[in-house]
């Protein structure tokens, strides 16, 4: 066996190989747990929202699609569905109504499920097929204005077709909640024979797609450069719908988690190689003397490192793909539905932290080892040359390397790296100045408490680091703590129990009183009546829209469809006004849209509403919080502008599952009226925050966990030296009580320091946080403030008198003899 | 035929840079040790007898002069080629031991034949604590010994390579007058059935007149002692 195997195995008796070993494991394995569960509930995220999409991916298109785009997907092993809609008049008799009908493919919806029932305005249940050849799907609402039931035939174009079910909600149809047409949805295969679609037709195609992810990425890479502006890809996670920003928040949680335990794993693989390195200063000079060579250390220290690495990297990952296993089984309860296996894929990260880790921490240290002069076994006081910062440099550029690779950007990593220089910072100066204020306070020390305060200056170099090492630790623990609990309570407040979560739209002014007698008959909750009027922007400050984006796919959501207009006195619950006065006789316009056309207050657009071009200055500019489920608008207008064009009325309202049936009753009696169920929507977004919350708990924990492991590691790093003190002091005749103060004083104090400090830390982290990376309002966090001296003094004092327990109880002659 | 030269000191000067400026420990020493002949330097504390052994093993680089040990001027060699030369011609003993702890016994004697390559590294070492009486202690670790057992532990590691020259450095200086004296008398016994030069730094004049030759340092000169 190789010699350096040999001195390994040996060298495995004395422990340092096992903390180095443990600390690369630590390290591994968090990072592999958390990105592989990570990785998992992003694959469940989009499943869910794909329920939604009825697919994974979806082209939709104006115009018919190539028919390479089909035949390339099965090419990719990719399920394919279509979908034809377009509005028609559908027949029954001598009643006719216009409606938005659907045709769709056999294999349709590819996720997800059809809400279906057999009795009228019934509640549905759910149905994973699309209507049968010959047969069609109506709403209950459009049934009503047809005066048709199940069994009955009705007119589509040049075809019957037959009254399966009623449809209650159709896969895919949250993104057009808005449709004013009563529904309907039959088989594509009936499609020709109705002849309804013919050319300059206007009708919208969409080809879903579902697969494997990496199908579907090749799939988009191949298909997004051949879409015209009339066609847009579509993911279930797309930002600006109410899930996508929900799970866009948890994945920034969630990743900030993983950086964290990077950061974490630097620590506790900086403490061990540190603590490896200074255990073998000697036994690299006395091997020196022995005959070995640079050549022949390095070789031993080369092999010695690989090996720990190819044995830490194989436990970390195991234990990593155990413990994510772990949670998921824990969650699994938990969850409405099973998670997606973890992908083995996921693993390089793991391995990359280990290998990263090694190289940013070890291999400078190494080099330190072998510049060690063998002169140092005959002045054991020798100094041997080191520049601790360039070794700490380097490790801390590979830890952001990786934070950047693992984030896949740099804003999230430089925040946590300015947090991390300036808590340095401040430790440095402020340990500096309390540990000499309290050594001056302190001269001719005989108590416990001035023992230990005065340790605290004598030892400066190291406690200052100990310092750091303790707040950055704790700084962690709190700053996930933070973000939890806010993110948490930001979701909970975001969708109340109360959350509207029916439509009542298409309703005429007159119908309102009657409808509202009914809904409060019935003591509904229900948010404001908004008018509604269909416009186009066609131009903004004279320049027409296509002459601003010519053939762009990417032109801004407000310009590329027609748009609900309203008029409002005051902003719903849902809505802020950020700038300008929404009195004024002009445009309000939402933020987010007003940023994507860069638009600001004194712009003029100009709207086609009914055929008639008004043009208005944009006079105020608020917020709306999309996921709030109230009406909400891009654009309000003066009523002035709007008040001479037909309109129609909109609101939502909240009705629970006990009263549905009886209000869908009550609102067969204006059969004009739409009435849109997000319900399942809702209960959807509120399962995967559920979820979300769940899962965010048990990865704190997990971190929490890996984080009181480096800690008790740190404390052990500088023990040796605060117990062969405290063991002097017994040899000189101290007491144990003494000796214990002394202990816990110091401890203490460190602990208490560092709470505090990590505290300041994780308060100025989480405004950056919360301000820049979540968006959200920040927020002060006293609990931090009380929970980080808290952690610091009862863990670190703990940790300290428990590891420390031998001085006291065994013979100070033993002690002095070991060290 | 003549008597083969161990090491041979010309001119040899070491400055070492300390907080107060510049401080010269050895000064134009001059030098010549036959092989198999045991010297012994002497002198107060602090007057260069450990500086000046390191520099004879090649354990440092002195600033001026030349040190050769056994025909290699170290001056010309840097620290891989040195290294490799204490390997081949050189033990050591040290005043506070330095076995690594985390090695039993018969390990840490086998590790200069390990480094050689030397397959044989187990027995040999087996058969040289057995020599120094530790053959009912060959698995026990440093710190379950005591600090006689321990030194006699490094003398069998001294001599594990079957070095051509023992540098030792306060050999009994840890040690109680007992333990020192089966130290001594193990050293020199060893030291002369394997035909070794032994040179020793000690505070012990009674160690020292056992040796064929005293040296004495003071203030950084070196002076032969009648």
């Amino acid at each position: 066996m190789h010699l350096a195997l040999r001195l390994m195995l040996r060298d495995l008796r004395s422990g340092d190989i096992l903390t180095l070993l443990l600390a690369l494991i630590i390290s591994v394995s968090t990072v592999t747990s958390i990105s592989l569960f990570i990785d998992r509930l992003q694959l469940s995220f989009e499943q869910e929202s794909a329920n939604l999409l009825a697919a994974d991916r979806l082209i939709r298109s104006d115009d018919t699609m190539p028919n390479n785009w089909q035949s390339k997907a099965l090419d990719l092993s990719l399920q394919i569905a279509e979908s034809t809609s377009f509005r028609t008049m559908i027949f029954a008799g001598d009643r006719l109504q216009l409606s938005q009908l659907s045709a769709v493919t056999d294999s349709y919806p590819l996720k997800g499920a059809y809400l279906v029932d057999n009795t009228l305005f019934g509640t549905g249940h759910p149905f994973t097929k699309p209507p049968e050849k010959g047969k069609i799907w109506l709403s209950s609402r459009l049934a009503s204005l047809l005066a048709v039931s199940i069994g009955d035939e009705i007119d589509v174009g040049e075809s019957k077709l037959t009254v399966a079910k009623y449809l209650v909600r159709d896969p895919g149809s949250s993104s057009s909640a808005f449709a004013l047409s009563p529904r309907a949805v039959m088989n594509s295969a009936d499609l020709a024979a109705t002849q309804v679609v013919i050319p300059g037709s206007r009708v919208r195609y969409a080809l879903l797609l579902a697969g494997k992810r990496s199908d579907l990425d090749n799939y988009e890479a191949w298909v997004t450069p051949q879409l015209n502006s009339g066609q847009r890809w579509q993911t279930p996670t797309q930002k600006g719908n109410r899930i996508g920003d929900t799970i866009a928040k948890a994945e920034s949680f969630l990743l900030l988690t993983g950086t964290l335990a990077v950061i974490l794993s630097g620590i506790a693989m900086a403490l061990a190689s540190a603590r490896f390195v200074k255990r073998h200063l000697m036994q690299v000079a006395v091997l020196k003397t022995l005959g070995a060579t640079p050549k022949t250390l390095i070789n031993v220290f080369l092999i010695q490192f690989t090996v720990l690495f190819v044995i830490g990297a194989l436990i970390g990952l195991a234990a990593g793909w155990i413990i994510q296993g772990i949670i998921a089984s824990l969650l699994s309860d938990l969850m409405s539905t099973s998670l997606p296996a973890p992908s083995p894929s996921r693993l390089w990260l793991g391995i990359a932290t280990g290998l990263i880790s090694m190289l940013a921490f070890c291999v400078p240290l190494l080099q330190r080892l072998i510049k060690t002069s063998p002169m140092s076994v005959l002045h054991p006081k020798l100094k041997i040359e080191q520049n601790t910062l360039v070794i700490y440099s380097i490790g801390f550029i590979g830890m952001y390397g990786l934070m950047c690779l693992y984030t896949k950007g740099f804003l999230l990593p430089s925040i946590m790296t300015i947090a991390i220089f300036g808590i340095g910072l401040i430790v440095t100066l402020l340990g500096w100045t309390v540990f000499k204020l309290g050594r001056s306070l302190t001269s001719g020390a005989t108590s416990g408490w001035q023992i230990g305060l005065a340790s605290l200056y004598r030892r400066l170099v190291p406690n200052l680091f100990q310092l750091l090492v303790f707040t950055l630790i704790i700084m962690l623990g709190l700053i996930l703590l933070g973000v939890k609990t806010s993110l948490v309570a930001d979701w909970q407040n975001q969708l109340p129990a109360d959350t509207p979560n029916h439509y009542l739209f298409n309703v005429q002014a007159n119908q309102i009183d009657l409808i509202n007698t009914a809904t409060d008959q019935q003591g509904v909750i229900k948010s404001d009546w908004y008018p509604m009027v269909r416009g186009r922007i066609i131009s903004a400050n004279g320049q027409s829209i296509q002459t601003l984006y010519p053939e762009d796919k990417s032109e801004p959501e407000i310009y590329s469809r027609e748009l609900n207009l309203t008029w409002a006195e005051s902003l719903g619950k849902a809505s802020q006004l950020v700038s300008g006065d929404l009195s004024a006789h002009g445009l309000s316009i939402e933020q987010r849209a007003a940023q994507e056309t860069n638009l600001s207050l004194g712009d003029k657009l100009t709207l086609n509403i009914g055929g008639n071009m008004v043009t208005l200055p944009i006079t105020s500019i608020r917020t709306v919080d999309w996921s709030s489920m109230q009406p909400n608008f891009f654009l309000i207008l003066p009523k002035k502008a709007l008040q001479d064009y037909p309109a129609n009325f909109v609101s939502s309202l909240f009705i629970n599952d006990a009263n549905a049936q009886t209000f869908y009753k009550a609102m067969s009696q204006f059969p004009t009226v739409s009435i849109l169920n997000v319900g399942d929507i809702l209960k959807q977004v509120q399962t995967i925050i559920g979820q979300l919350s769940q899962a965010i708990e048990l990865v704190l924990l997990c971190i929490l966990i890996a984080g009181a492991i480096v800690l008790l590691a740190s404390v052990r790093a500088t023990l040796e030296e605060r117990l062969e003190e405290g063991a002097l002091l017994r040899v000189l005749g101290a007491r144990k009580a003494l000796v214990q103060q002394a202990l816990f004083v110091e401890f203490g104090a460190l602990g208490l320091f560092s709470g505090l400090i990590a505290a300041a830390g994780a308060e100025a982290c989480l405004y950056g946080l919360q301000v820049f990376v979540f968006k959200s309002q920040a927020a002060w966090h006293p609990l931090l403030w009380g929970l980080g001296p808290l952690m610091g003094v009862s863990i670190i004092s703990g940790i300290g008198l428990f590891a420390s327990r031998t001085v006291l109880k065994v013979p100070p002659m033993h002690l002095l003899r070991d060290f | 035929m003549a008597v083969k030269t161990a090491i041979k000191v010309t001119n040899l000067t070491h400055t070492v840079t300390a907080n107060t400026g510049d401080l010269t420990i050895l000064k134009g020493i001059n030098m010549e040790i036959k092989a198999g002949e045991s010297v012994a330097i002497v002198g107060a504390s602090g007057s260069g007898k450990s500086t000046l052994l390191g520099l004879l093993a090649g354990l440092d680089v002195n600033t001026s002069g030349e040190v050769v040990l056994y025909e290699h001027p170290f001056s010309s060699l840097d620290e891989e080629a040195r290294a490799l030369i204490r390997g081949q011609y050189v033990g050591f003993i040290f005043q506070s031991f330095h076995l690594l702890p985390s090695l039993q016994a018969v390990e840490n004697v086998m590790l200069p034949a390990e480094l050689k390559g030397d397959k044989n590294a187990q027995d040999k070492a087996e058969a040289l604590l057995e020599k120094v009486g530790l053959s009912h202690r060959l698995t026990h670790y440093p710190n379950q010994l005591s600090g006689g057992e321990q030194q006699r532990v490094a003398i069998a590691r001294a001599f594990a390579s079957s070095p051509k020259i023992l540098f030792a450095d306060e050999p009994t200086g840890n040690l109680d007058e007992g333990n020192g004296k089966i130290i001594i008398e193990q050293l020199f016994e060893l030291n002369q059935s394997q035909g070794t030069t032994l040179i020793m730094v000690t505070h012990d004049n009674e160690l020292a007149k056992k040796c064929d030759r005293q040296l004495m340092m003071s203030a950084g000169q070196l002076v032969e002692k009648a």
